[in-house]
């Protein structure tokens, strides 16, 4: 136990100094404000030609709703942390073997699996920094852009702001149960790949194929965790919650998906983690 | 109990064995020099030893502890390596605090360890930006902030200066002496092994040939005087006589090469002149380590 608790005071300490953990933090919030201003002043362009043509939107309302922002930013923010936190797992153990500094730590205080523990645990930290620096940059830019509010038709509340809500945070739960298996797939490409290079482009090629094949996978693609996270192929509840507060009612999660989103991730993460910590056991460092 | 233990290790690469049958035994306080050709396995027997390299078959255990536990010393043993080991993005200074996290009880600050080895201004520069030699200084620096009672160190004159390897060879010497810290270093730098080390292990087709005090190593090996006279077949005739001299060749520039053992070049200048042969030269080549090398693997020493 003591040799994890060095070992996590050794991963932040390097992760408090060095570029690579700022970015993940603030990348993907600072991509969601980029998207949430572009697409303000992509709407205002537009609002400026249809008052010259005299024709109006369509439900204004319904269309600017702070909601549907706020999810797409957030779609966008993890979609972007899913890739990085697969990368930055690849880098992660690679690159300190490449430099040879996890040497002395494993040398004078930690095992080689509290290393690769405290490395799992940083990954999260930083996943979870990140993704509040998301919500609040999100939640804060959407406000002020536009106006959250409840979906109404002709003055009668079909979703009220309290669904919205509820259906947001079981978007962005369902989507966040992922992470961890992604984040753990990278650490399991990191100690097998004899190179820090070698490790970000396999984690990444693989983890965009997946994106790619798990649209042939028809129900298949159920089993894989991958298939719950914000990606750019999306088949995560998220994106459909995007449709949701923007007043499309015949969106709804199947049970037995969201049971599957629910339980599918975590034997994934431990599979990827028994499997990195035996390979990290068994080979030269 | 030793400091270092190793009985019948065993590595191969694929089919290629690397290391067959390596014994090697250090005790505590010594300074202990890894010797070897290149390629003939001194990494990978360090690598062995600190747990980084899995190996076929022996033992090996350093300050009671196995490779795969060597986390259990808490920072007792120490390993410098060929390459500088350190993140490339941070300061020395920060290099040294977060080699301070691994010291269960610090014995030295890191100004104190800058200092010592001499990068104290270099200490806001970031790792990637020093030269090797001041790299090796940092690494070295790191693995000083605690009290190891076992220091490794892979190739530690590579890229230094020669103040920078009087440095390390002052501060082996002195830790040694004073905090009887045992040490073990692989070079090819046969001359400073020579000067520092109490004890030689010679690496030789994946095993320890030689291992002894480097007093007894160098006692077993020769002296060769070369004599330069214009009267080779009177001088032959003189040195047969004098005991512990063996007459070896006289090569086409007419030089007599004799072993002696027992006696010495006075002597043997003395018993030239008494028999009226005039002595041109006398060139004594001292036994070395660098020779005994040549000898023992029949192959150039770099």
């Amino acid at each position: 136990m003591n040799g994890l608790l060095v070992a996590i005071k050794s991963e932040l300490f390097v992760a408090l100094r060095t570029f690579a953990s700022k970015l993940i933090v603030a990348a993907p919030a600072l991509v969601a404000a980029a998207q949430l201003m572009l697409v303000k002043l992509s709407e205002a362009g537009q609002q400026a030609r249809d008052s010259l043509l005299g024709s109006s939107g369509f439900e204004q309302s319904v269309a600017n709703n702070a909601y549907g922002f706020f999810v797409d930013g957030l779609s966008t923010g993890l979609t972007m942390l899913g890739l990085l936190l697969v990368a930055q797992g690849a880098y992660s153990f690679s690159y300190d073997r490449d430099i040879g500094s996890i040497r002395h730590l494993l040398i004078r205080r930690v095992s080689r699996s509290s290393v690769l523990t405290a490395k799992l645990i940083h990954l999260h930290l930083l996943a979870l920094m990140s993704v509040l620096l998301l919500l609040v940059t999100s939640y804060l830019l959407s406000g002020a852009l536009w106006e959250f509010a409840a979906i109404a038709e002709d003055g009668f509340e079909l979703i009220s702001e309290q669904e919205i809500r509820e259906e947001i945070w079981l978007g962005l739960r369902l989507a966040l149960l992922p992470l961890p298996a992604a984040i753990a797939f990278g650490l399991l490409i990191s100690v097998s790949a004899p190179s820090a290079t070698q490790a970000v482009t396999t984690a990444l090629g693989i983890t965009l194929a997946i994106d790619i094949f798990k649209g042939l996978l028809g129900d298949m693609a159920n089993y894989l965790y991958a298939s719950y996270q914000p990606s750019l192929i999306d088949q995560s509840y998220l994106q459909s919650v995007s449709r949701i507060v923007r007043g499309y009612s015949d969106v709804l999660i199947d049970d037995k998906v969201l049971q599957l989103n629910m339980w599918v991730p975590f034997p994934a993460l431990v599979l990827f983690f028994v499997a990195s910590l035996w390979i990290v056991q068994n080979r030269k460092i | 109990m030793p400091a270092l233990s190793i009985t019948g290790l065993k590595k191969n690469y694929g089919s290629f064995a690397v290391l067959d049958n390596l014994n090697l035994q250090i005790e505590k306080g010594s300074i202990h020099g890894l010797v070897g050709l290149n390629g003939s396995g001194k990494t990978t027997t360090i690598e062995c030893i600190l747990g980084l390299q899995p190996f076929n078959s022996g033992t090996i255990t350093a300050l009671g502890q196995s490779p795969k536990e060597l986390h259990l010393t808490k920072g007792k043993l120490v390993a410098i390596f060929d390459s500088p080991s350190l993140h490339p993005n941070l300061t020395v200074r920060q290099c040294l605090q977060h080699a301070l996290l691994l010291c269960e009880k610090p014995t030295r600050s890191a100004i104190e360890v800058e200092k010592l080895l001499g990068v104290s201004r270099f200490s806001d520069f970031k790792i990637k930006n020093l030269s090797l030699g001041n790299k090796r200084r940092a690494s070295i620096a790191q693995a000083l902030l605690g009290d190891p009672e076992f220091v490794v160190l892979d190739e530690p004159f590579n890229g230094l200066d020669a103040e920078g390897v009087d440095d390390v060879l002052e501060l082996i010497s002195t830790l040694n002496r004073d905090h009887g810290t045992t040490f073990l270093l692989s070079s090819h730098q046969l001359p400073y092994l020579e000067q520092i080390c109490s004890h030689i292990a010679i690496l030789h087709q994946g095993r320890i040939t030689h291992s002894d005090t480097i007093g007894n190593l160098l006692g077993s090996a020769q002296t060769t005087l070369q004599i330069k006279t214009p009267d080779s077949a009177a001088a032959s005739k003189v040195l047969k006589g004098i005991p512990g001299v063996d007459l070896l060749s006289i090569d086409s520039d007419g030089y007599l090469n004799v072993t002696i053992k027992d006696t010495d070049s006075i002597a043997i200048n003395k018993a030239l002149v008494e028999n009226q042969i005039p002595v041109a030269e006398l060139i004594l080549k001292r036994a070395s380590l660098a020779g005994l090398f040549r000898e023992i693997t029949s192959e150039e020493v770099i």
